[in-house]
């Protein structure tokens, strides 16, 4: 273990087997939350239980290789930090319309291109990186972990559907799990800090079977599903289809999920470098570049659009384990749990609630990450207004989505979540309320 | 150190999978001869639970059982969800949000709609379609002016003294589930091939089953020659229901109707606008098929479909 207790286990160190994979085997616990979003889309779309099937496993194949080649460091190609995929909200709505539009042909053909999209970007945002000083790098981190909530907070309260019930017993073992988490955590010392989540979730997840029923109910339809299945790889033979006009949502979001790349990677980089005075931009732009060729594998194996997961980069803060060849173990057991339906299923069955609470848990970690980058800075008036009027529209996004279904068609398609809305904005009013500046530094030159 | 982490490891999995595989094999429920995966939201869940658990007290206990109630209306009149008995007469024997209803006639009672909610339960319990007794009208909530949105399930109990007994419960702002627009368009289609045109009118009254909130059955032939219509009851303009497209262009009629060729039923969805929202609304269209004087007609209706939470 590294000496100086920045880290458990620094990025490049390769633990011990046992605590490599018990290590991976927290993070894929993590993953398993998105095994939701492929369900929530099929659901959507009344398609029939082979076709989910099928979506899991290929988008598990795709979180898995995105996984593995993020952590890597091959040439121009992944950050070689501990970043793990997995299939991110940021594209289910496109996703959605694309399958109502031309069925999974053009799911397909349009996750490709935002998978290119997301690697043209990737020169574009190293170019541009006067644009982005480092307060606003730290918003955006904040905001990565502000785009948690919303998925956070309705596991942690046990709801499936908008507007259905919510039960005291629910909140009562999503607050025991987080509670055991933040113990573990703070007071913990060694295994026990180190592994605080999967202990966390574990107890969690037996005190849900024991008090609620209907947790052991959905523990018992696992031995429905067979242990090993291939997956039907001759659905890559469909055709792949693509639609022009989807086009500018298409590049909105493509942006907005390689911003929260972007941001992903610029706090990871942080917990695993602390040391570095400035970003170092060569290994966010290969991360990035990692990020769309997964993208856009996930595309071309029929899967949902993977993304980087903020709430792994949020458990490697936690627990300082920071080892990217926990990465590449937690990929590889991703790969390897899409062959075996039975303990996909068991996985996806932790309660809702437990999820919650996991997701909570390393969701602090990026929310205050972000805000100390934010506030290390010497802080003046042109920074309030920079973040604050960003601040307000980008998260009204979230506050007032009625307000913005009314929106005129423009500001609908660009104002879509807070953390792309917030980005674009402050990186627009930096410029802006500095100009000033810029132009004094012009005359300085000339 | 590494020798204890290593046995910490071996104990705290091997509890886990003790205690994981001790539930697998030994939990039962209670609730096991009840089929709630028609059901797509918790709350509908939960009502038909609540309602069977109460009518398992009754069966058990007999009338001595309405003390226990009348003790407890605190347990039976929570924010979710009420439980009421009846005789098949009509005659309210326990209600748990309403004591002042108990000893009358409820009969001919009827919502603001003209439904007669009694009437409509006990109809319910007979019809083989519906097999947890589902009724959809208008009620009030005690110390409440305007009308409630409801929808009730049932349960018919014979007490150890042999009394037949109605045991149902109802929840206000109900979730539209799919099983409820199963439920009358199959009935409706079983009265068309019953009945023959004679039953058009009685599915098109509004005070009938057939007609609950925004949820109207509606009936079709392969022409598209409208017998009962989806949104209008008389018709001033040309609607040619097969040409009808979504909100992304979609034909969801034709398609069904193709789909119909091989099947007695199908579901299909399909994109409406929603003021509130930014995306579109996923709606769930059902069809059947069914016989009228040997000529094959279609029979739906259309309901909402569950939201992702947020």
């Amino acid at each position: 273990m590294a000496d100086d207790k920045k880290y458990e286990y620094s990025v490049n160190e390769v633990p011990p087997i046992g605590h490599l994979m018990l290590s991976a085997f927290q993070h894929v616990l993590l993953m398993v939350v998105s095994i939701g979003l492929p369900i929530i889309f099929t659901a959507q779309l009344n398609e029939t239980p082979e076709f989910t099937a099928s979506l899991i496993t290929f988008s598990m194949l795709a979180s898995g290789i995105g996984s593995i080649i993020q952590a890597l460091r091959l040439p121009y190609l992944g950050s070689g930090y501990l970043c793990p995929n997995l299939c991110g909200p940021s594209y289910l709505s496109l996703s959605l319309s694309a399958a109502w539009i031309g069925g999974l042909p053009l799911m397909r053909g349009l996750t490709i291109v935002a998978g290119l999209i997301e690697m043209f970007l990737a020169p574009v945002i190293q170019k541009l990186k006067n644009i982005f000083p480092i307060y606003i790098v730290g918003l955006v981190v904040t905001l990565v972990g502000i785009s948690l909530i919303q998925i956070a907070v309705t596991s942690f309260f046990g709801l499936t559907f908008q507007g259905d019930a919510i039960k005291n017993i629910d909140i009562f073992i999503g607050a025991v799990s987080l509670l055991i988490m933040v113990f573990c955590n703070v007071w913990g010392k060694g295994f026990v800090k180190t592994y605080c989540l999967i202990i966390g979730m574990f107890l969690g997840w037996i005190l849900a079977l024991i008090i609620i029923p209907e947790y052991w109910q959905n523990i018992l339809s696992v031995k429905n599903s067979p242990l090993f299945a291939m997956p039907q790889f001759n659905t890559l033979l469909n055709p792949i289809t693509f639609h022009f006009n989807l086009i500018i949502p298409l590049i909105v979001i493509a942006i907005g999920s390689t911003l929260k790349t972007f941001g992903n990677l610029l706090a990871i980089q942080k917990m695993s470098e602390p040391e570095l005075d400035e970003v170092n931009f060569a290994p966010i732009r290969n991360g990035i570049v990692a990020d769309g060729l997964a993208t856009a594998l996930s595309g071309l194996l029929g899967a949902m659009a993977v993304d980087t997961s903020s709430s792994n980069i949020g458990l490697a803060g936690a627990t300082k384990v920071l080892s990217r060849w926990i990465s590449v173990v937690a990929g590889a057991i991703f790969i390897v749990l899409a062959f075996f339906p039975m303990l996909t299923n068991a996985l996806s069955n932790i309660p809702r609630p437990v999820l919650g609470a996991s997701t909570v848990f390393s969701g602090c970690f990026m929310i205050c990450a972000g805000l100390v980058q934010m506030l290390d800075e010497k802080w003046d008036q042109r920074k309030t207004f920079v973040v604050g009027i960003a601040l307000f529209f980008g998260l009204s996004t979230a506050f007032l989505p009625s307000l913005y279904a009314r929106a005129p068609k423009l500001i609908q398609t660009f104002f879509t979540d807070p953390l792309p809305t917030t980005t674009i904005l402050a990186v627009i009013l930096h410029q802006f309320i500095n100009l000033d500046i810029v132009y004094r530094k012009i005359r300085k030159r000339y | 150190m590494s020798k204890l982490i290593r046995s910490y490891q071996i104990i705290a999995f091997s509890t886990f999978f003790l205690l994981l595989s001790v539930f697998i094999s030994g939990c039962e429920s209670r609730h096991e001869d009840l089929d709630l995966s028609v059901y797509q939201y918790r709350d509908t869940k939960d009502l038909v639970k609540f309602v069977y658990d109460a009518s398992l007290i009754i069966k058990k206990d007999g009338l001595k059982s309405m003390e226990y109630f009348r003790n407890n209306r605190k347990l039976y009149d929570t924010p979710d969800h009420y439980l009421y008995i009846y005789d098949m007469n009509g005659v309210s024997i326990y209600h748990a949000g309403m004591p002042h209803l108990e000893g009358k006639n409820l009969w001919n009672l009827t919502d603001k709609n003209g439904k007669k909610p009694h009437q409509m339960a006990i109809a319910a319990l007979a019809d083989k379609n519906n097999p947890h007794a589902w009724v959809h009208y208008s009620w009030w909530e005690p110390g409440k002016f305007y009308p409630v949105p409801k929808s009730s399930c049932h349960f018919k109990v014979t007490t150890p003294e042999g009394k037949v007994l109605l045991v149902g419960g109802g929840m206000n702002y109900p979730h539209e589930e799919k099983e409820f627009i199963r439920i009358i368009v199959d009935d409706a289609a079983q009265l068309i091939k019953e009945k023959g045109n004679a039953a058009l009118s009685e599915i098109a009254n509004p005070t009938s089953q057939y007609i609950f909130r925004d949820v109207k059955v509606f009936a079709f032939t392969p022409t598209g020659e409208l017998l009962i219509s989806p949104v209008m009851n008389d018709s001033l303009t040309e609607f040619k229901l097969i040409d009808c497209v979504d909100e992304m262009g979609h034909k969801p009629f034709e398609k069904a109707l193709r789909e119909l060729k091989n099947e007695d039923s199908v579901w299909e969805i399909f994109l409406a606008k929603n003021r509130y929202q930014r995306m579109l609304v996923k709606k769930s269209l059902y069809l059947r098929k069914t016989y009228i004087a040997g000529q094959e007609i279609y029979v739906g209706a259309i309901t909402d479909l569950p939201q992702p939470p947020g």
